[in-house]
């Protein structure tokens, strides 16, 4: 996985102001499940993405805590209102101290 | 006796500093604030804990009452999942997203995963709608429920069963 941490982010191309309009996300990353040896969890730190944090202009809108019950390269999609013109930024953080950052630009039309 | 004060008003102070302390974190608690430092999260002990459904519901919302959400809740699942690893999921639920009246969380809850608690997603009136969609794996057929937490505390749930071919999890 050398493109891990890899983050698409698709939003409708013509927003009108105040519009809720809804995002999808996309995140390259093996979110390794629980290993079992004799049907017994393997104690390791499992690598996979526990936050994701959704800020819009500037502002923090959202908070997902996620678990290794997500898919492999998660998708997320997710709604907001468009108030004003900014960047809509989408943090994912791992349990290796990895952070991901994937930004769409808001323009209001 | 002077002795004595001193080490009296040296308590008292470092009482008030711990206070201060307490109360600083505290008022960090709350979601929006910053993430804690990702330090060996992935270990066993970290995870959400493996147990039967019923202890989630249990730790997760301490027995307050599951309302029947199925006219609020839009759930969308496949009805048969092929593939475990990859089930499309998406909740909607129907609020007006006022800073009066939200939904705070969304839980997402497999009954027969090995860890039921699957996701959870806080959101705030910022996002004008009620409504997230992710990918979830799930082990086995199973039940699939979201509960939604609004702002005023109550709680609504709605489910539905999910044929799964393949599972998607070995944990």
């Amino acid at each position: 996985m050398t493109d891990i941490g890899k983050v698409k982010i698709r939003i409708p191309s013509s927003i009108k102001q105040g519009d809720v309009v809804r995002a999808r996300v996309l995140v390259l990353h093996p979110m390794e499940i629980v290993e079992r040896k004799a049907g017994k969890p393997v104690d390791k730190n499992y690598l996979f993405i526990n936050r994701v944090i959704v800020g819009y202009a500037g502002r923090e809108i959202g908070q997902f805590e996620i678990t290794q019950s997500v898919s492999e390269n998660p998708f997320f999609s997710f709604a907001f209102r468009a108030t004003e013109p900014g960047q809509l930024k989408i943090t994912f953080l791992d349990t290796h101290g990895g952070k991901y950052e994937g930004t769409a630009d808001v323009k209001l039309s | 006796m002077k002795g004595r004060m001193e080490e009296m008003t040296i308590t008292r102070r470092a009482v008030l500093r711990l206070l201060g302390a307490v109360g600083l974190s505290a008022a960090a608690l709350p979601f929006l604030g910053p993430p804690p430092p990702a330090r060996a999260q992935g270990n066993l002990a970290n995870l959400v804990p493996e147990e039967p459904v019923e202890a989630t519901l249990k730790r997760l919302f301490a027995g307050r009452p599951l309302k029947d959400g199925a006219s609020a809740i839009k759930l969308e699942l496949p009805i048969i999942a092929e593939n475990g690893a990859v089930v499309p999921i998406s909740v909607e639920v129907a609020s007006p997203m006022t800073p009066q009246n939200y939904v705070k969380t969304i839980y997402i809850i497999s009954d027969k995963n090995r860890r039921p608690m699957n996701a959870r997603f806080n959101l705030t009136p910022a996002m004008g709608q009620a409504f997230v969609a992710a990918n979830l794996r799930l082990g086995e057929s199973t039940d699939v429920r979201a509960v939604a937490e609004l702002s005023d505390g109550t709680l609504l749930q709605a489910r539905r069963d999910v044929k799964v071919t393949i599972g998607g999890c070995g944990g």
